[in-house]
């Protein structure tokens, strides 16, 4: 059924491209590829291993910048960009997570949040390397070997094909024997402890695993916009990121994934205004906290569980 | 490099001066951390209250400073209580990242209303001061400065007699110590919760309403400081309030002499790389860790 459901989204998703022309349209879906990526990376890091990190805004900020500045400044590719996003990405995770998972996970909060607003002001404030509120314009559009991604329709390729490639690294990841310690970890700390497991290398794993994916995804998505400026680290961003975790269910897979194809359309359908939007946004997270505390995937296990209570008598 | 004693006075008197505003905001957070064991993301929120009150009430009173304080930190102390009794009070003990998510919800939500409602555009506050200075040899302090960190000392000297003197603020330092226990002798939680989320609001609505005639009133001015106010509450320790504020003065020193000798890039780099070593070195800040002390 699980199975089911996916292969069909993701041919049904897969064939977009054939059944719209509207650029409109397919910018839509590149959004809901990319985000749903990245609040999956998320969900890695939050909702299997339960550090709930705000550094994802800035990896993503530096993803896009780390890949636009390799294209335009210093010449490079943009395959190439991407690889250096996913490189500095991981040596920064690396760098502050190691100092930070080690410390209670309010203190990792913090300094996670800490860390993106960091890389805002940076993003502005550098004004010789990222050309400060200016932003670098003119992104020019993806080759390789001579193919030039250069329609929406085509750029939506990339962004499709990475969803897959990274949604099916994180499968595996949560699925094998490590992401089943990153629940136990999540769990019951002292109880992994005392299993003769250290938790710090499989957090700082999945935390910089987290970093990679959603600098990448990040790098993708400027080069959609064609442009990135100091908004492209909005904390609108982070919130979507997070508001998709909260509303799948954290630490549930399938969830995650069927809120972040719903939540990056709901918007657009929502669309008054920017600052309205906004609002809605804020208002969403706080019934959903209320409301629904396990989420989509928490609601359908309760679901479950109902439904094989009843099956009993 | 050469220094001129001039100016690096003039940073020196800069730095403490905005060291105790930064304390000012960060109290509040390690006093709602303290009992609560919340951190309070639309913190910098309310201290944006603050300072649009302030603004609103100056030209109303006729730019009196002290009336227009003492307006601007009873409103924040009212919304740290309507937080508290509409959405903070619903939250079980230990639920920390649900907590975390409703604050962060208000603070997008208020942050966006503000800036639907009185626009994104920075405004200048003007007051009974003006914008003259005291003079003491070559420094010179702007008046709205001098009194804003006055305020600042009386707000800790205040919070310190409440805490150790009171009641009232003996209860919260029970909370925070021991939960459990203070129960048993019957401190009521809930009381005490709201107690100190609004003494917190309180003391970031004043923080806000003296800051507005120091820097630019904007939507986002919370955002700008709040961040600050996150790594001082990391360096000084979680819910320790001498700590904090020890830090607080200290970064504002060192944020004032890294600003006036290199690029501004590093003087927010400074603060963040402060941070890591701490956590690095002390994992439970630089002062020691423990429950809600004042001495």
């Amino acid at each position: 059924m699980k199975l089911l459901s996916a292969i069909s989204a993701t041919l049904l998703l897969g064939a977009l491209p054939f059944f719209t022309s509207s650029n409109y349209v397919i910018g839509v879906a590149i959004s809901a590829c990319i985000f749903t990526t990245a609040a999956a990376a998320l969900n890695l890091v939050y909702g299997y291993t339960g550090l709930l990190s705000f550094a994802q805004l800035g990896f993503w900020g530096i993803g896009g910048y780390a890949t636009a500045l390799t294209v335009m400044t210093f010449g490079g590719s943009f395959w190439l960009g991407l690889v250096w996003a996913a490189l500095i990405d991981t040596a920064i995770a690396l760098a502050i997570g190691y100092p930070a998972v080690r410390t209670n996970r309010h203190a990792f909060v913090i300094v996670t949040l800490a860390f993106a607003l960091l890389v805002t002001l940076v993003a502005r404030d550098w004004v010789s390397l990222t050309r400060g509120p200016l932003g670098i314009p003119g992104l020019p559009a993806p080759n390789l070997f001579g193919f030039e991604f250069k329609t929406t329709p085509l750029f939506y390729w990339i962004a499709y094909g990475y969803a897959l490639l990274a949604l099916g690294l994180l499968y595996a990841l949560c699925t094998s024997r490590i992401g089943r310690t990153l629940v136990a970890i999540k769990q019951n700390e002292p109880l992994v402890r005392a299993q003769g497991i250290s938790p710090v290398p499989y957090k700082l794993a999945a935390f910089a695993v987290g970093a990679a994916i959603t600098g990448v995804g990040g790098g993708i998505y400027a080069f959609h916009l064609k442009i990135i400026d100091p908004l492209f680290l909005d904390f609108y961003y982070m919130q979507t990121f997070l508001i998709i975790v909260i509303t799948g269910g954290a630490g549930s897979y399938w969830g995650v994934i069927a809120a972040g194809l719903i939540m990056s359309t709901l918007p657009e359908v929502l669309r008054f205004s920017a600052d309205f939007r906004m609002i809605v946004y804020g208002v969403v997270l706080l019934l959903a906290v209320f409301a629904m505390p396990g989420g989509v995937g928490g609601w359908l296990h309760e679901r479950r569980l109902a439904r094989a209570r009843a099956g009993l008598i | 490099m050469e220094v001129d004693a001039t100016y690096l006075a003039q940073l020196t008197a800069n730095g403490i001066i905005l060291g105790l505003l930064y304390a000012l905001i960060a109290v509040g957070l390690a006093l709602i951390f303290g009992v609560l064991e919340i951190i309070n993301f639309a913190h910098g929120e309310l201290l944006m209250i603050g300072a649009y009150a302030m603004t609103f009430m100056l030209p109303a009173v006729g730019l009196l400073y002290w009336p227009s304080l003492a307006v601007a930190t009873a409103v924040v102390a009212l919304c740290g209580l309507l937080m508290y009794e509409l959405f903070l009070s619903r939250l079980r003990p230990g639920e920390f990242e649900r907590s975390i998510l409703v604050t962060l919800a208000l603070s997008i939500i208020i942050l966006h209303v503000v800036q639907y409602a009185f626009s994104a555009s920075p405004r200048i506050v003007d007051t009974q001061y003006g914008f003259d200075g005291w003079t003491i040899g070559a420094i010179r302090v702007t008046w709205t400065r001098i009194v804003g960190s006055g305020v600042a000392l009386v707000a800790f000297v205040f919070l310190y007699v409440v805490l150790k003197h009171t009641r009232f603020g003996r209860a919260m330092r029970a909370v925070a110590q021991n939960r459990e226990a203070a129960l048993m002798v019957g401190v009521e939680p809930k009381v005490v919760a709201r107690n100190a989320v609004a003494l917190a609001a309180a003391l970031c609505g004043m923080a806000g309403a003296a800051l507005a005639p120091i820097q630019l009133v904007s939507p986002i001015m919370g955002q700008a400081l709040i961040f600050k106010a996150f790594a001082l509450i990391i360096i000084g320790g979680l819910g320790n309030v001498p700590g904090v504020i020890a830090a607080a003065v200290g970064l504002g020193l060192m944020e004032s002499w890294v600003g006036g000798f290199f690029e501004i890039v590093w003087q927010e780099t400074a603060v963040f790389v402060v941070m890591i070593a701490v956590l690095l070195l002390r994992p439970d800040g630089l002062f020691k860790q423990g429950t809600m002390r004042v001495g």
